[in-house]
């Protein structure tokens, strides 16, 4: 009874190890698939963002650093669920992860009022 | 689709606000607030311009802009007492990047301040002489047009317009008080303007402009006063140092007539020049930067604009709009939408007989 009592508690020890080492190395593989690779740096100012057009991978994760030189900006790509606020000039930056799920054409905008040319603050995020 | 959002304060690592979404109504403004004390002269404290914006988003595609002026505090039907404008209000229509139509009262797409003049985004508690008297700033019209960018940064204006009035032109201010402002114009030769600017290199903006339009329509007999408006300009800004510069020139057709139907209608010749020219540089830089208290800029800017830079056939110029003007002064923001001005302004003519005042300013503007 104590051999086979142990022989359980040795397989269940292993399996454990095993399924810990499964876990880490996907966890690890996740957490190198979800590496941006690539990385933006934009900077926002009355009326235009630079670069207002790039291009990127689609389905890879890009890193998008955005600072502003002027007042705060909001950035936000359409048809998507980012939307964040640019802080202002001083205050700090704000980086967004996007992976495009495909490749096309994403287009981005200011979505915070910021002055009389507000409507030109737009760009394009080319995923190919 | 995978997204992640992190915020990076220069202080704390906080979540980023959220910002608004689509169908949104929005309102902003600034103010602008001085004190002038002219040379020989009593100071003046004027609110000059208390400016609402509003607008709303009806879908990602269609979007209302609009921007009202309440000039000096108080408006009693004299431009001197007051002004309340509707400086823009229009819808754009967001097809593409490429190419998107916009109608409605809009601001003329021509030189640097005429479409960027929030208080905080320049140095001097006024705006440049070049920017008032060659370039009529704040100048909007009626009209409807195309705007766009292409490429890495490569952005377009086009737009058919009102005319000036060349009924209102004059010797001292050139074509500004021929503006129509939207006001029941007259649109039976409409106007063209355009601007192509290139904005695809960080820190630098750097652009041409045009406008043209025939201006005599409020003569009877009717004739031509072609108007055409040229300009250029560039930004550059890096790290805490930013330069400026802009050129503009006026040519108008028919001044010779111009001035002959208005000395017959008014009884004083006007003498409108057949060219007025202008253009300024300006280097500032930020001697304090990236602090609790706030940055300090230091800025001087040398201009030379003459309303009489090319006289018709039989007309002089008059000496005393051929001037130049250095201003030199400071900002101080407690907070980048707040911007506390002082300058002094030195302006001198060729005219030994007429005395340009200098003038010592003081101003308050912010932005929400």
């Amino acid at each position: 009874m104590v051999v086979l009592m142990t022989r359980i508690f040795t397989r269940f020890n292993v399996f454990v190890a095993a399924t810990g080492l499964v876990a880490a190395l996907g966890g690890a593989a996740m957490a190198a698939r979800q590496q941006p690779s690539q990385i933006v740096d934009i900077s926002a100012e009355r009326f235009s963002f630079t670069p207002s057009e790039f291009k990127v991978k689609a389905g890879q994760p890009v890193e998008i650093r955005l600072r502003s030189d002027d007042t705060d900006h909001g950035f936000r790509i359409l048809d998507t669920n980012i939307n964040v606020i640019v802080p202002k000039r001083g205050k700090g930056a704000v980086t967004v992860t996007f992976e495009p799920p495909r490749p096309g054409r994403y287009v981005f905008e200011c979505s915070k009022l910021c002055g009389a040319g507000h409507s030109f603050m737009r760009g394009t995020l080319i995923a190919e | 689709m995978a997204a992640l959002v992190t915020a990076v304060p220069l202080q704390a690592q906080t979540p980023a606000a959220p910002a608004p979404t689509e169908r949104t109504t929005g309102i902003s403004g600034y103010m602008d607030f001085h004190f002038n004390k002219p040379e020989f002269d009593d100071g003046r404290l004027d609110f000059h311009r208390f400016v609402l914006l509003i607008t709303h988003n009806f879908s990602d595609r269609i979007r209302f802009v609009s921007e009202l002026e309440l000039e000096h505090a108080f408006v009693e039907g004299q431009e001197d007492a007051g002004e309340l404008e509707l400086e823009q209000a229009y819808v754009d229509f967001l097809l593409s990047r490429r190419f998107n139509l916009r109608a409605g009262m809009m601001l003329v797409p021509i030189g640097i301040i005429n479409e960027r003049h929030e208080p905080p985004v320049y140095y001097g508690v006024e705006r440049p002489f070049v920017d008032t008297v060659i370039i009529p700033s704040t100048w909007f019209e009626a009209g409807v047009g195309v705007h766009g960018e292409v490429g890495r940064g490569w952005r377009y204006r086009a737009f058919v317009m009102s005319p000036l009035n060349a009924r209102e032109f004059s010797a001292e201010e050139g074509v500004r008080n021929g503006r129509q402002k939207g006001s029941d114009t007259n649109i039976g030769r409409p106007a063209f303007t355009g601007r192509l600017e290139f904005v695809g290199v960080p820190g630098l903006t750097a652009g041409g402009s045009f406008w043209t339009g025939r201006s005599g329509f409020e003569f009877r007999p009717r004739f031509d006063v072609p108007v055409a408006i040229g300009e250029a300009d560039a930004r550059y800004s890096r790290d805490r140092l930013e330069l400026r510069a802009q050129f503009a020139h006026v040519a108008i057709s028919n001044a010779g007539d111009l001035n002959d139907a208005l000395g017959r209608a008014v009884g004083v010749d006007p003498n409108v020049a057949r060219a007025m020219r202008g253009w300024y540089g300006e280097a500032s830089y930020r001697v304090i930067s990236g602090t609790h208290a706030g940055d300090i800029g230091l800025f001087t800017r040398y201009e030379s604009f003459d309303t009489q830079f090319r006289m018709p056939d039989g007309y002089l110029p008059l000496e005393e709009f051929d001037r130049d003007a250095v201003v030199f002064g400071g900002t101080y923001w407690p907070d980048p939408d707040i911007a506390i001005k002082v300058d002094y302004s030195i302006i001198r003519s060729r005219s030994s007989v007429v005395v340009a005042p200098n003038s010592f300013n003081v101003g308050l503007g912010w932005w929400f």
